[in-house]
C-alpha cells in the first residue's frame, strides 16, 4: 500500500478532506451533510493516514487521545440539549438566530448546529478510538 | 432571592460541589475534608434562611419546567417537616464531616468519602424537599445508593460487600414497592402532588373512603419500614455497621433512616385516623422497640449495640406516629417530632464517641473494653450525657420526649379501652426498661470496671479537638434542648406538628410537671431496668440456648437463604440466556426482529408480489443489482477471510453507487464512507483472527443457518416491496410531517438532518451516548485479554 503514489496524494488529500469535513458539518443544516457524514469523513482520512503511513510512524507526531474527542463531543452535546432548561424552554428546544455580517451576508445560528457539532467530534472519536486500539493490538 | 430558589439552591449546591470534590482534592490535598465542611455549612444556611419563614406559619413552593408538554416539573414544596429533616441531614453533616477530618486516615481514598458523603446530603435534603412522589421516589433511592456506596467504601473486606449489598436489596426493594404504592395514591387522587392532595380535604376524605386504601397504605409504609429499619427489615442495619463510624453515626442513627420517619409523617394526613394505621404503625413500631431493645442490650460490640438501639429508637418514633384514634388523629404527633430531634442528637453524639473509643483503643468489643474513664475524662462526660438522655433521665433532653412518649402511650391506650387501657403503656415501658439497660451497659462496659491491658494500648487518652468538638457540641445541645426544650420546640417542632395534624399548636414542655403517672411509669422504667441489667448473664444464657434451638426463628437466615439462591438461579438463567457466542446473539435478534415484524404484515394482508408492481426499472439499475448479487453470493462462498471481506465491502460500494443513481447524495455519501471505515477495521481484526476459515460445519447447522437467512431475507423483501409501493394499509407516512415543518419548526432545509439534531434530538443524544459505550466496550474487550493470545 505504501507507495510514493499514496503517500503523495494522502498529503495533498489530507487537508482538503478536513476542510471538506467541516464544510459537511456546517452546511448540513440545509445541504447535504452534517455532523454524522462530516465525522466519518474526518475519522476515514484520520484512517487513510494511519494506514498508508504506518501507526508507530504517525503516532510518534500525531497522537490525539481521541477518547478525550468523544467524552467533549458527548459533553457538549448533553450542554446544548439542556441549555434551553434555564432559558425556560423544553429540554431540546432549539433556537434560532438571523445574523447580518458585512461581507458575508445574513447568516442562520441553529442552536442545533451546535449540537450537531457534538455529534461530529463523537463520531471522530468513537470510530478513531476503536480503530487506534485495535491497530495497535497487533 | 425567592425562598424557592433557596431551597432548590440547597437541593443543588451538594450535588454539584460533590463532582467539583475531585477537582479540589487536587489543590486541598489532605484537607479536602475542610471544602465538604464549608458545603455543608453553606447549605445549612440557606435552609436556615428559609427556617422564619416556616416558622411562622407559612409554607414555600416553587418549580422548574422540566418537559411541559409531558407534564414533567421539578418543584420543591417546604413545609415544618421538610425543613426539621432538611436541618438534621445539612447541620449533622456539618458536624460528621468535621470529625472526619479526624477520624479517617489521609491515606485513605478521601475525595471518594467526601464526595459520596455530599451526594448522600443532596439527596436527603432533595427528598424532603420534593413536591411530587415520582421525585421523592428518585432521591429516595438516591439516599440507598450513597448508602450502599458509603457502607461499602472499605470494599476490600467481605463484610462491607455483605453489608452494603444487604441495605441496598432490601431498601431498594422497599422503594419500589413504595413507588407501587405511589401509582396507586395517583390512581385514587389523580396526581402526583403531594401539596395539592395535603390541601385539599375532599381528596383526603376519597383516599378514606376509597377501596384501595389498605394496599396503598402497606405498601407505602413497607417502603418507610424498610428505610428504617422496622419490622423484619432490621436485619440490614446492624450489617450497615460496616461502614466508617461517622457515616454510621450520619446515615444510619441520624438522617437516613429518619427517610421513613418521615415518610410516615408525610402521609400521616392522609391515611391517619383509622384503625389500619394505628395496627401497621404502631403495631409494627411497638413489636420492633421490644425485639430490636432487647438485642441492643445483648450486644458485644459498641457499634451494635448503638444500631439494634437505633432500630429500637426508630421505633418509638414509629410507634407515636401510628398512635391515632377516629377523633382525634394525632395523639402522638408531637411527643415523635420531639424525639426525632431528640434522638438524632444524643445518638449521633454517642455513635461519634463509639468511633472515638475504636480509634483510640483499636477495638469495639465491650469484654475488652473498660475502665477508660480516667483515661479518657472527657469521651466519658460526652458519652454519659448522651447515653442518660437516651436512658431518659432528667435533666436531658431524652427524658422529655420518653415522658411525651408514656403520656401519648395513656393517652391512645384510654381511647382504646380495656384491655389496651394497660397494655400499650406495658409495652411502652418495656421498651423504656430495655433503653435503659443498654445505655447502662454501654457506659458501664466502656467507663468502668476493670481496665484490661491484654488487646488493648497502653495508653489510650482523648482525642484531638476535631473530633472531640464536634461530639462536645452534640451533647451541649442534649442538655440545652433538656434544660431549654421551648427552643427547638417553637424552631422546628410545632410546625411540623401543625403541619402534619393541620391545626395550629402550642406545646408547653417543662421537666417538672407535677407527680404524673408518666412521671411514675418513669422511676418503674428505672428501677426494673437496673434490676434487668444485674440480670444480664441469666438473660444471656437463656437466649443462647432459644437461639441454639430454634435457628430457623431468624429473618436473617431467611434473608440468606433467599439472596444464596438468587445468585444460583441467576447463574442458570444466564448460562442459558448468555452462552457467549455471537452468531446466538444474532440469531436471537433477527429473529425477533422477522417475528416482530413479519407477523403485523402478514395480518395487515400484504401480498407477497402486490398486483400494482410497477416494472419500470432501468438497465443500468438490473446491471448494478446483478453485481450485488454476484458479490454477495461471492462472500459467502470464497474460501478465505480477504476475498471475502472484499467481496463484501464490493456490495457496499455497488449500493452506494445505487444510491447515486436515486438521486441520493447524502445516503451515498454515507455508505461510501461507512464501508471504507468497516473495511479497515474489519482487515485489522481477521488478523487476530483463527485462520482456519471453512471448517465442515453439520448440515444441521447449515439448515438452520439457510432457514434463518432465508426468512430475514424474505421478511426483509416484503416490507419493503409493499412499502415502496405505498400499501401497508392503516400506516400514513410520517415524512410528509417533517418536509413540511423543518424550516418553519426548525429552521432548516436539509430534512435528514434536521431530523437528527431536531425534532429527534433526544434519540440522537442516546444514539451517541451509546458510540461512547460500544468505544470503551470494544477498548476493555481488547484490553482485558491479558497477554494471553
Amino acid at each position: 500500500m505504501t507507495t510514493l503514489i499514496t503517500k503523495t496524494i494522502t498529503k495533498i488529500c489530507l487537508p482538503l478532506v478536513i476542510l471538506f469535513s467541516i464544510s459537511l458539518l456546517l452546511a448540513g443544516h440545509n445541504n447535504p451533510g452534517g455532523g454524522f457524514i462530516g465525522g466519518v469523513m474526518f475519522a476515514s482520512i484520520i484512517s487513510l493516514v494511519y494506514v498508508v503511513f504506518g501507526l508507530r510512524y504517525t503516532t510518534a507526531f500525531f497522537n490525539p487521545d481521541w477518547s478525550r474527542w468523544l467524552a467533549s463531543g458527548l459533553a457538549l452535546a448533553s450542554v446544548t440539549a439542556f441549555a434551553a432548561i434555564p432559558a425556560g424552554h423544553n429540554f431540546f428546544r432549539s433556537a434560532v438566530e438571523f445574523i447580518h455580517l458585512p461581507v458575508i451576508g445574513e447568516i442562520e445560528l441553529v442552536s442545533a448546529a451546535l449540537f450537531d457539532v457534538g455529534v461530529y467530534f463523537v463520531v471522530i472519536g468513537t470510530l478513531l478510538f476503536i480503530l487506534k486500539n485495535v491497530g495497535e493490538d497487533t | 432571592m425567592d425562598s424557592s430558589t433557596i431551597v432548590m439552591l440547597a437541593i443543588f449546591i451538594p450535588f454539584i460541589f460533590a463532582f467539583l470534590v475531585p477537582v479540589a482534592s487536587k489543590l486541598l490535598k489532605q484537607r479536602i475534608g475542610w471544602f465538604a465542611v464549608a458545603i455543608a455549612l453553606l447549605t445549612l444556611f440557606l435552609i436556615l434562611k428559609i427556617t422564619p419563614i416556616i416558622v411562622h406559619g407559612d409554607t414555600i413552593y416553587g418549580e422548574i419546567v422540566w418537559l411541559p408538554t409531558a407534564g414533567l416539573t421539578f418543584n420543591v414544596y417546604a413545609d415544618g417537616l421538610s425543613v426539621l429533616i432538611g436541618l438534621l441531614a445539612s447541620g449533622i453533616g456539618v458536624i460528621i464531616m468535621t470529625y472526619s477530618n479526624g477520624y479517617m486516615s489521609t491515606k485513605e481514598d478521601l475525595p471518594r468519602y467526601y464526595q459520596y458523603l455530599l451526594l448522600f446530603m443532596g439527596s436527603m435534603i432533595g427528598m424532603v424537599f420534593s413536591a411530587n412522589t415520582i421525585q421523592l421516589f428518585i432521591f429516595w433511592e438516591l439516599t440507598s445508593f450513597t448508602s450502599f456506596m458509603l457502607i461499602g467504601y472499605w470494599n476490600d473486606k467481605p463484610e462491607s460487600i455483605y453489608g452494603a449489598t444487604k441495605a441496598l436489596v432490601l431498601t431498594a426493594i422497599g422503594g419500589l414497592v413504595m413507588l407501587a404504592g405511589f401509582l396507586l395514591l395517583q390512581v385514587i387522587t389523580g396526581t402526583f402532588d403531594i401539596p395539592t392532595i395535603l390541601h385539599d380535604e375532599s381528596m383526603i376524605q376519597a383516599i378514606h373512603g376509597h377501596e384501595l386504601f389498605l394496599i396503598t397504605l402497606v405498601l407505602i409504609f413497607i417502603g418507610a419500614a424498610a428505610k428504617s429499619a422496622q419490622g423484619p427489615f432490621y436485619i440490614w442495619l446492624p450489617n450497615a455497621m460496616e461502614a466508617p463510624t461517622p457515616v454510621s453515626a450520619f446515615l444510619h442513627s441520624a438522617t437516613m433512616v429518619k427517610a421513613g420517619i418521615y415518610l410516615v409523617a408525610r402521609i400521616h394526613p392522609l391515611f391517619a385516623g383509622t384503625d389500619a394505621w394505628f395496627i401497621l404503625v404502631s403495631g409494627t413500631g411497638m413489636i420492633t422497640m421490644v425485639v430490636a431493645g432487647f438485642l441492643a442490650f445483648r450486644q458485644t460490640d459498641i457499634k451494635a449495640i448503638l444500631a439494634y438501639s437505633t432500630i429500637s429508637q426508630l421505633a418509638y418514633i414509629m410507634t407515636m406516629y401510628g398512635y391515632t384514634t377516629y377523633h382525634e388523629p394525632g395523639i402522638g404527633v408531637a411527643a415523635a417530632t420531639f424525639h426525632l430531634v431528640n434522638h438524632a442528637t444524643f445518638k449521633a453524639s454517642l455513635f461519634l464517641v463509639a468511633g472515638i473509643v475504636a480509634h483510640e483503643a483499636a477495638t469495639r468489643d465491650i469484654r475488652k473494653l473498660g475502665g477508660l474513664r480516667k483515661e479518657m475524662p472527657l469521651t466519658f462526660i460526652i458519652a454519659c450525657i448522651g447515653a442518660f438522655a437516651m436512658a431518659g433521665l432528667p435533666p436531658f433532653n431524652g427524658f422529655l420526649s420518653k415522658e411525651m412518649f408514656y403520656e401519648s402511650s395513656l393517652e391512645m391506650g384510654v381511647a382504646l379501652g380495656s384491655p389496651f387501657t394497660l397494655l400499650i403503656p406495658a409495652i411502652a415501658v418495656m421498651g423504656g426498661v430495655l433503653t435503659f439497660a443498654y445505655s447502662i451497659k454501654f457506659i458501664d462496659g466502656i467507663f468502668f470496671g476493670r481496665r484490661q491491658t491484654r488487646g488493648l494500648p497502653e495508653h489510650i487518652h482523648d482525642p484531638p479537638a476535631v473530633m472531640l468538638i464536634p461530639a462536645a457540641f452534640l451533647a451541649a445541645l442534649v442538655i440545652l434542648f433538656g434544660l431549654f426544650p421551648s427552643i427547638p420546640v417553637h424552631a422546628v417542632v410545632e410546625p411540623t406538628t401543625a403541619g402534619i395534624i393541620r391545626e395550629d399548636v402550642e406545646l408547653h414542655i417543662k421537666m417538672w410537671h407535677g407527680f404524673t403517672t408518666p412521671l411514675m411509669m418513669t422511676i418503674i422504667t428505672f428501677m426494673i431496668g437496673l434490676g434487668v441489667y444485674t440480670k444480664y448473664g441469666a438473660i444471656a444464657a437463656w437466649q443462647d440456648r432459644f437461639n441454639l434451638r430454634y435457628p430457623k426463628i431468624s429473618v436473617n437466615y431467611y434473608y440468606d437463604l433467599l439472596v444464596q439462591n438468587a445468585q444460583a438461579s441467576a447463574r442458570t438463567i444466564s448460562s442459558i440466556t448468555q452462552p457467549g457466542t455471537v452468531k446466538t446473539y444474532m440469531s436471537a435478534l433477527i429473529l425477533t426482529v422477522v417475528v416482530l415484524v413479519g407477523i403485523p404484515i402478514i395480518l395487515l394482508g400484504a401480498d407477497i408480489i402486490p398486483q400494482s408492481l410497477n416494472f419500470d426499472i432501468a438497465v443500468y439499475e438490473v446491471l448494478i443489482m446483478l453485481f450485488m448479487v454476484i458479490a454477495g453470493i461471492a462472500a459467502a462462498l470464497l474460501p478465505a477471510y480477504l476475498p471475502a471481506i472484499i467481496a463484501l465491502s464490493a456490495l457496499g460500494y455497488l449500493v452506494s453507487l445505487l444510491f447515486i443513481y436515486l438521486k441520493a447524495p447524502d445516503l451515498a455519501l454515507t455508505q461510501i464512507l461507512v464501508e471504507t471505515l468497516s473495511t479497515i477495521i474489519f482487515l485489522l481484526v481477521i488478523v487476530k483472527m483463527p485462520q482456519k476459515f471453512r471448517e465442515s460445519i453439520p448440515t444441521t447447522t447449515l439448515v438452520r443457518d439457510l432457514i434463518i437467512a432465508g426468512a430475514v431475507a424474505s421478511t426483509v423483501f416484503i416490507i419493503l416491496i409493499n412499502a415502496t409501493q405505498g400499501i401497508i394499509p392503516p400506516f400514513e407516512s410520517l415524512s410528509h410531517y417533517f418536509i413540511e415543518n423543518s424550516i418553519t419548526l426548525a429552521g432548516g432545509r436539509n430534512v435528514v438532518n434536521v431530523i437528527i439534531v431536531d425534532f429527534r434530538g433526544y434519540d440522537t443524544l442516546g444514539e451517541i451516548s451509546v458510540l461512547c459505550v460500544a468505544a470503551f466496550g470494544v477498548y476493555n474487550l481488547i484490553h482485558s485479554r491479558g497477554n494471553k493470545t
